[in-house]
């Protein structure tokens, strides 16, 4: 992480972010496919913010004597069986497919990653509070043991099908990730000299956790963020393709692909194909983010590319 | 009762929960005699069939799945029948003669079955049978009047599906059905009732052996439940070989029976949950008959080599439950606006693919008794709908939800083309998809405000098929509409033998019933037989199921 | 004798942990809305029977009781019944857990044979086209939905190419499938000399296996890649380098060295795929145990999900007890 402390001075500031900016760019310009992933990134927000401006037909509404047209000028990638344009629709669905991926990890990580800094945190204390953290961790066993997509379809069959509870079991399957993750963290950070240091000067336990441990183990969690977004994606469409999911005819890619499934037997593939390729595509994107941010926030491994990028400044 | 209910339930409810699990079970099962290799030899007399599920329990008494139809018809036989006619518009195909007979007895075209003979009262108030003789059971048994009233006695004392159908013909006590010989029996009603003959011929009412059924089930069990379960024990052409449930069931064709041996020798029912699948088995020739395909499908399959697809009106309905009991659907106009909104053109040529009608009544038009002409809901008209909205205090629409069951592919694409045009007129319709297990209990629990039903009532009786749907107190009555002239109608047709009066009341049900809407009146869909072209014979009954004894192969 | 105090320790846990395991199960699949009853008798059923069959499967005590009920019946190796196909949920399992392990295992054993060599190749070649391909292969496998591939491969080579034989479960309709000793369909038809549902076994098997190993490789690939580079990098491997040995000497070594992670991933790929490739199961109409329990939950049949759930923790454990006894068998720091 970059050193910005109080110190410094607005300008100072803007050198930094300047400097992190070059550094960035120069990064993209060497490794093409981590730009990609921002691309393809960027490029799924913006759909999903513009869609209404983008999408040539409204994505809801049938138009049934257009049905199961192949792709055409009119139709680019062509209709589904109720006539609906599948570009307008694909366009769309990143709204859904966004906002349950992107909510769902991101409340899973702040709530895993609380508890597992709790845990990390008293796991060695002793007394009631590492016997608390010890059963934690053992019910994180036993929710991990489960398989999870039939967790997460019995967690949507309980509270009902709708946004909030897939968005609720993606947050579920998903905090025992950040829970192991920060606990580790939080185990190696709470031994180090200087929390110790200001264990000893009296500063309180809330207070050590939010200053010092937390700040310090935010790396990793980032980059599993990025990849795990993508993860809960492709869960969302799984979801959905079962029939758990979003409720028709919401444009969902997993729902588009699930409502063609029939027709592509028949000898229609587009109805399955395009939002396929879309969500492949998507879920791509996040993966590369993630392998950047996996490498830009691990200081060995920034540095390391950083000689690189040098080197190559050098020979060229 | 009607079979489509419980019949479509099943089979949707088996088609999804089973995903496509089957197919690979049934290979895993030990023994399996499957499709062509095994069978080339036998191949003219031996009848593969796709089906979407095998039979639950086999005894009619408590289920109402699909296949245990297609066992209940093959292995039972009532005691009279249809006579059969060529359909008019299909020479290929059979189907009964329903039509309205004054001047026979009973006003009905029938013929014997178990029974050679029978005398029936002009008002309707008892039948007699005379009972073939030396008919034998699957179980070597020979036919008495002990089995009718068994029979019949079975119904009243377990009092599920049979006591319904006791119930529907006026049966309340067991006195009521006396053997008056060793093979003469007769029922004799408190007052006239117009089913009494017409409903013998009811899947649900076949003839059990009860010498068999008496001793299987002993002292503990004196009707046999557990053994009628996985048994069969009737006086059908065939007897039921093997069935491993999600799998297959064989069946054999009987040395022994009275009408002699059917072509077929050996019938194979194997399930295969997903319709695709079942149309790909078709034209790959694995199956000669592929059951319930998609409307798709069955486009692509009539020009498939090999492949013939019969298909004709039939007794299916699809409609929506309006839930008179929650608003806006106490509202009269509400429900016709919702009527005059429905896109049913743009239905029946995109969803159904032309392989349907309007549903122009409120039972099946091939039925006596049915009238079009108050039929108001022809074309879509939005103003209209809107204009009625308005007056109903709904001018800025409202918002509300419509079931659909998951296994059912047609119901879907109708509900997303029904909430498109529903936005026109400010109505905020929410789909709510319901897995097939439940879907049943969805639509029996009448809370929904909209549900789709599936359905078709059994018995070609207006009067019948009005009481199921339209009476306050009927079970069947899933809109919970309540109309007390409409009851009166119903409760007087049920009770005379008159069966002019009686249609003339059934006319005025449903000329009302069509005005008041308690249904979003959707589509007739035809039955279609997707069949190998050398396979003859096919009939289609009211019930909506084949029969395995109508089928032989065409050398 | 470490490794049986290590085993002996490790079983320790495993009681606490199973009965974790049922207990939240059971919790859970109590929460999913629909009256097992109901479905079971039909919609005709009267209040009376709903009643007795609640009571003879014991569905009128409180949870803690119905809990009691189940561990007893399940001591005596009794998972219940599934109400959609009427039969024991232990033989239901016995038939779809051969079905998904066989395809579960054959996809993996593929998916090493597509990773392992890329990712070796690609760590030792570093500026090579092969690096460059495992590297977008990497990304791009753990990026496509298994089940949208799944119909594609359908699409091209059964609807299309017309060369594999249709998405319709294990073996073919007309085959006779040998007898079940094992209901694991390779083994049962070499069992029987039975080669022509041999044939139609591994015929059906290709596109999923195909399915799910193209995806799977990715992670295989990536490990492989990751820990091969490191081992390169290490003291050990730069001098065996200096000492002058055959190219190929070397990378066996970092092989064998880097063969701990890739056990690893393996087996978590393997516990993982026991439940996640009910997505494929239900596009190959496969029949498999996952397809099972998600129908399952779906339709508020209990058992089978209770069932699923235990087998497949007690399969991960022992899967994860066969990684710990095969690092002892490769890692000579540990057997030392």
């Amino acid at each position: 992480m970059t050193d910005i402390t109080a110190g410094h001075s607005e300008r100072s500031r803007w050198e930094a972010f300047l400097h992190a900016l070059r550094f960035l760019l120069a990064v993209l310009r060497a490794r093409p496919l981590f730009a990609l992933g921002y691309v393809i990134v960027l490029l799924v927000i913006v759909l999903a913010i513009f869609a209404p401006l983008i999408a040539p037909y409204e994505p809801e509404v049938a138009n049934p004597t257009d049905f199961l047209q192949g792709p055409s000028w009119r139709h680019l990638f062509g209709t589904d069986a109720t006539g609906m344009d599948i570009f307008s629709r694909i366009v769309y669905a990143p709204r859904i497919d966004l906002t349950i991926a992107i909510a769902g990890t991101m409340i899973s990580a702040v709530v895993g990653s609380f508890i597992g800094a709790v845990v990390g945190y008293y796991q060695e204390g002793g007394g009631f509070g590492s016997f608390g953290a010890g059963f934690v961790m053992r019910a994180a066993d036993v929710l991990q043991a489960f398989p999870v997509f039939v967790f997460a379809i019995a967690l949507v069959a309980i509270f009902g099908q709708s946004l909030e509870s897939i968005i609720a079991a993606i947050a579920f399957v998903n905090a025992p990730i950040y829970l192991r993750l920060m606990r580790s963290q939080v185990l190696a950070i709470r031994n180090m000299r200087y929390v110790e240091a200001s264990y000893v000067s009296g500063a309180s336990d809330l207070m050590i956790m939010l200053r010092h441990i937390i700040p310090n183990s935010m790396a990793p969690i980032l980059a599993q963020l990025s990849v795990n977004i993508g993860w809960s994606i492709l869960l969302t469409a799984a979801l959905s393709f079962v029939g758990a999911g979003v409720v028709a005819p919401t444009p969902e890619w997993g729902s588009m692909i699930a409502m063609g499934f029939q027709n592509i037997i028949t000898g229609q593939w587009w109805p399955s194909v395009f939002p396929g390729i879309a969500l492949a595509v998507t879920v791509f994107g996040f993966a590369l983010v993630g392998a950047s941010v996996e490498v830009l926030a691990d200081p060995a491994r920034r540095r390391a590319l950083a000689g690189t990028l040098r080197e190559r400044k050098k020979a060229a | 009762m009607t079979n489509s209910t419980g019949n479509r339930w099943s089979l949707d409810r088996r088609t999804f929960l089973k995903g496509t699990t089957a197919a690979a079970a049934a290979a895993a099962v030990p023994g399996a005699i499957a499709g062509r290799g095994a069978l080339a030899q036998d191949r003219a007399s031996t009848l593969a069939i796709a089906a979407p599920a095998t039979p639950q329990s086999l005894d009619s008494e408590y289920d109402v799945s699909l296949g245990t139809f297609e066992t209940v018809a093959a292995c039972y036989d009532s005691l009279v029948e249809f006579e059969k006619i060529v359909d008019p518009g299909d020479p290929d195909a059979l189907r009964e003669d329903i039509k309205d007979y004054p001047n026979n007895p009973g006003r009905v075209n029938m013929k014997g079955k178990l029974a050679e003979s029978w005398e029936v009262d002009p008002d309707s108030q008892w039948v007699r049978f005379k009972l073939r003789e030396g008919v034998k059971s699957n179980w070597g048994n020979e036919l008495t009047a002990e089995d009718v009233v068994w029979t019949w006695h079975r119904k009243l004392e377990l009092g599920a599906i049979g006591g319904f159908f006791a119930n529907t013909i006026s049966l309340k006590r067991k006195e009521q059905i006396k053997a008056e010989g060793s093979h003469v029996v007769s029922f004799n009603l408190d007052h006239p009732n117009p089913l009494l003959l017409k409903l013998q011929p009811n899947l649900y009412n076949p003839i059990y052996d009860s010498t068999q059924c008496k001793a299987a089930g002993g002292t503990d069990d004196p009707w046999a439940k557990e053994f009628l379960k996985n048994e069969t024990a009737g006086f059908g052409p065939y007897r039921i070989e093997q069935l491993t449930r999600g799998a297959q069931a064989v069946y054999k064709a009987r040395d022994d029976y009275y009408g002699g041996k059917p072509a077929m020798d050996t019938v194979i029912l194997r399930e295969v949950p997903t319709s695709a699948n079942r149309a790909q088995l078709l034209q790959g020739g694995a199956v000669d008959i592929a059951q319930y395909l998609q409307p798709l499908e069955l486009v692509q399959l009539a020009n498939a080599p090999g492949v013939s697809v019969d298909t004709i009106p039939a007794t299916f309905m699809l409609w929506i439950e309006l839930n008179a009991k929650i608003p806006p659907f106490d509202s009269i106009d509400v429900r016709r606006a919702m009527n005059f909104a429905f896109p049913q053109e743009q239905v029946i040529s995109t969803v159904f693919q032309n392989l349907a009608s309007p549903l122009t009544g409120c039972m099946p038009d091939i039925y006596p008794g049915f009238n079009a002409a108050y039929w108001e809901y022809g074309t879509q008209d939005l103003d209209h709908a809107r204009e009625l909205l308005k007056g109903a205090g709904y001018g800025d629409g409202f918002e509300t939800t419509l079931g659909y069951n998951a296994a059912d592919a047609t119901q879907e694409t109708t509900a997303i083309l029904f909430q498109s045009a529903l936005r026109e007129i400010g109505v905020n319709l929410q789909l709510k998809k319901i897995p097939a297990a439940t879907f049943y209990n969805n639509v029996s629990e009448r809370k929904q405000p909209m549900i789709f039903y599936y359905d078709s009532p059994w018995c070609p009786d207006p009067g019948y098929s009005m009481n199921l749907y339209f009476h306050s107190k009927s079970f069947i009555n899933y809109s919970n509409y309540v109309n007390l002239r409409v009851d009166e109608l119903i409760d007087g047709a049920a009770q005379t033998g008159d069966m002019d009066a009686r249609l003339a009341a059934m006319d005025e049900v449903q000329q009302i019933v069509m005005r008041e809407a308690p249904w979003v009146f959707g589509v007739f869909t035809n039955y279609s037989m997707a069949r190998r072209s050398d396979v003859r014979g096919w009939t289609y009954y009211t019930s909506n199921n084949i029969r395995f004894q109508d089928f032989s192969r065409e050398a | 004798m470490r490794i049986l105090r290590y085993i002996g320790r490790r079983s320790l846990f495993i009681g606490p942990q199973l009965f974790g395991i049922i207990l939240v199960s059971f919790l859970l699949v109590k929460l999913i809305p629909g009256d097992p009853a109901v479905m079971m008798l039909g919609p005709f059923a009267t209040e009376e029977q709903l009643a007795m069959l609640n009571e003879e499967m014991g569905l009128d005590g409180t949870i803690i009781d119905q809990f009691w009920i189940y561990l007893q019946n399940l001591v005596q190796g009794d998972l219940g019944t599934s109400w959609q196909t009427t039969k024991p949920v232990f033989d239901d399992l016995a038939i779809r857990f051969p079905a998904t392990l066989e395809l579960i295992t054959l996809s993996l054993l593929l998916a090493l044979l597509i990773g392992i060599p890329l990712g070796v190749a690609a760590a030792y070649f570093k500026r090579s086209i092969v690096k460059k391909f495992s590297d977008y292969y990497g990304l791009l496998a753990g990026s496509l939905p298994d089940f949208w591939l799944g119909l594609i491969l359908i699409y091209l080579f059964y609807t299309i190419m017309q060369v594999a034989p249709a998405p319709l479960g294990r073996i073919d309709f007309a085959v006779l499938p040998p007898a079940p000793v094992t209901n694991f369909l390779i083994i049962d038809s070499l069992i029987a000399g039975n080669w022509q549902a041999l044939w139609s076994t591994l015929g059906h098997l290709v596109l999923p296996v195909v399915t799910l190993a193209v995806i799977n490789a990715g992670p295989i690939l990536k490990m492989t890649q990751a820990t091969m580079e490191r081992m390169l990098e290490s003291d050990l491997i730069r001098y065996a380098e200096m000492c002058g040995l055959p190219k190929s000497v070397v990378i066996r070594k970092a092989f064998r060295n880097s063969l701990p992670s890739v056990v690893t991933i393996v087996s978590v790929l393997y516990g993982f795929l026991i439940g996640g490739a009910v997505l494929v199961e239900i596009v190959f109409s496969w029949g498999g145990a996952g397809q099972y329990a998600v129908q399952g939950v779906l339709n508020a049949d209990i058992n089978p999900v209770l069932g699923f759930v235990l087998f497949s923790a007690i399969l991960s454990l022992i899967i994860y007890l066969l990684v710990d006894l095969i690092y002892f068998a490769i890692d000579p720091r540990i057997r030392g």
